[in-house]
């Protein structure tokens, strides 16, 4: 009976980057708990480090999942088992994103739970922390597809650091053209506005639109070693 | 369907500095075949070819009866695949790869896994960081031969490694081969390997096929015939001989179609023939690629 190749791949990868996710829940947990002692300073000083593990694992992850596998030399191993080129490809894609997301998710649960159940943030930061928890998200997606698509930790390297000066600047353009933004955070109730439902889109169609632009030129490729 | 192990018609495949040029490969089931080549000859191109890694621009290309690259995830099930760039992850154990490959193949085989452990010397214990090269490649064999592959395509399996590993991994590649069927693709630019393995022998330079044969028709066929020429005498041109290269009154003649009259027409010519000699596959090789060379700048 033949087994499933890309299921047994992306075990593989979680066997061997499990380390990492474990690290980035664990950092982020820690700068919430600072959060969590309220005050100004820590609550900016536990936003900016809960921001910075989820940009560290966003930039690490395709590095050690993607690039490492051609550096180190072990795709060859890799593509020695009965996989095409395009299926390694979805195969790395969804391990590396799904992997992301473990942090993601529990640390987006987390974030909920400090300001809904502590009440250590306003009701009112959630439309606009959503947004930015998306940011490392996108940022993470853009540098798999890149690392996946060129191959290089070169052209990686390049797309970290485009990325990662970019979310200040996404972030001053977005509070300066929607001053609703920065009016209703601060409130005792989240306020959904027209506004960040569509910024909600744009970031939801741009993380699409990133993988599935990646899974088509992966499967595109004719040289892949 | 196809009744070859490989079989490569016509391929082509271009790079900004490299082409593969109608490339036509046949790997009888049950045979070794040593693919022979210098450094960026095209070993690694045609190999990563037929395994569907690379795709060809022209040509066809069947392996085990699939046609490739379409049909390489069917055809990857009976091939053991390593190369000497091949790395294993080196944070994980041994036993770790053997427990991954486990897994994966339904043909893997636990008792020959421990069998080429022992023989090998490894520990499945110990981490792929900790393993010399030697190591390496044995630990990399290892997982290829347990999944009791039809075809086993090795590309330069044996670079770098001491005499001693190399002799290993030879007689056990040997002994793969005692089970029907069973086929190899070996690649190197260690002529005495191959000698010692192969039944066919294949060269191969800048990108083209200049022979293909059964390796001991090669070594019968290819001569060396020392000459003595007085002054005066002009050696003939001889069917089947590739080149004379003369240093006063002495001369090599090298014959790639030994005939027994050849020696008797020099005599008639005039010339002493000394000697007249077998040569390694490693001459060999050095010849053909010459001769190859003259006759693609003529």
């Amino acid at each position: 009976m033949k087994t499933n190749v890309m299921l047994h791949l992306i075990l593989k990868d979680w066997r061997l980057q499990r380390r990492m996710i474990v690290l980035t829940i664990v950092a982020g947990a820690a700068a919430l708990a600072i959060l969590l002692v309220g005050g100004q300073t820590p609550a900016v000083v536990g936003s900016v480090f809960f921001f910075v593990s989820m940009v560290f694992c966003a930039c690490l992850l395709p590095m050690q999942n993607i690039v490492n596998e051609r550096k180190k030399q072990t795709l060859s191993f890799v593509m020695s088992l009965p996989i095409s080129s395009a299926r390694y490809g979805a195969a790395k894609l969804v391990s590396t994103v799904g992997l992301f997301l473990i942090p993601w998710l529990a640390l987006l649960g987390a974030a909920l739970y400090v300001v809904l159940v502590r009440h250590s943030l306003p009701n009112g930061a959630i439309p606009v922390g959503l947004i930015i928890m998306n940011f490392p998200l996108i940022g993470f997606c853009l540098i798999t597809g890149t690392a996946l698509v060129a191959e290089s930790e070169g052209w990686g390297t390049a797309a970290m650091a485009v990325v990662n000066s970019s979310y200040w600047l996404v972030w001053y353009l977005l509070v300066s053209h929607i001053p609703s933004l920065h009016e209703t955070w601060s409130g005792p109730v989240a306020v959904w506005t027209p506004s960040v439902f569509k910024i909600l889109g744009v970031e939801f169609a741009i993380i699409v639109l990133t993988l599935g632009a990646t899974l088509f030129l992966q499967s595109r490729k004719r040289n892949f070693i | 369907m196809t009744d070859f192990a490989i079989e490569l018609n016509g391929v082509c495949k271009s790079y900004p500095f490299f082409d593969l040029h109608n490339i036509d490969l046949r790997l009888q089931p049950g045979t070794i075949m040593g693919l022979i080549g210098p450094n960026g000859a095209g070993k690694s191109t045609t190999i990563r070819i037929l395994m569907g890694l690379v795709h060809q621009d022209s040509g066809e290309v069947n392996v085990l009866g699939h046609s490739m690259p379409k049909g390489q995830i069917d055809a990857k099930w009976d091939i053991g695949f390593a190369s000497e760039d091949m790395r294993l992850y080196d944070s994980m154990t041994l036993g770790w790869h053997i427990h991954f490959m486990k897994s994966i193949y339904a043909s893997w085989d636990d008792a020959y896994s421990q069998l080429l452990l022992k023989r090998f010397g490894l520990n499945a214990e110990q981490k792929v960081k900790g393993l010399s090269h030697g190591q390496r490649v044995k630990a990399s064999l290892l997982l290829v031969l347990a999944r009791r592959p039809k075809l086993l395509v090795l590309d330069e399996p044996t670079t770098g490694l001491d005499p001693v590993a190399r002799h290993e991994i030879l007689r056990e590649l040997t002994a793969v081969m005692v089970e029907d069927g069973r086929s190899i693709l070996f690649s190197s630019h260690n002529t005495q390997d191959v000698e010692q393995i192969s039944d066919q022998i294949t060269f191969i330079d800048r990108g083209r096929i200049i022979d293909s044969m059964d390796k001991e028709i090669y070594l019968d066929r290819w001569r060396r015939l020392r000459l003595e020429v007085p002054d005066g005498v002009a050696l003939p041109t001889l069917p089947g001989v590739i080149g004379v290269q003369k240093a006063g009154r002495l001369a090599v003649a090298i014959a790639n179609a030994f005939e027994p009259h050849l020696p008797n027409a020099y005599e008639t010519s005039g010339a002493r023939v000394r000697a007249v000699e077998n040569m390694t596959l490693e001459e060999i090789f050095v010849a053909n690629v010459e001769h190859s060379r003259e006759e693609v700048k003529a």
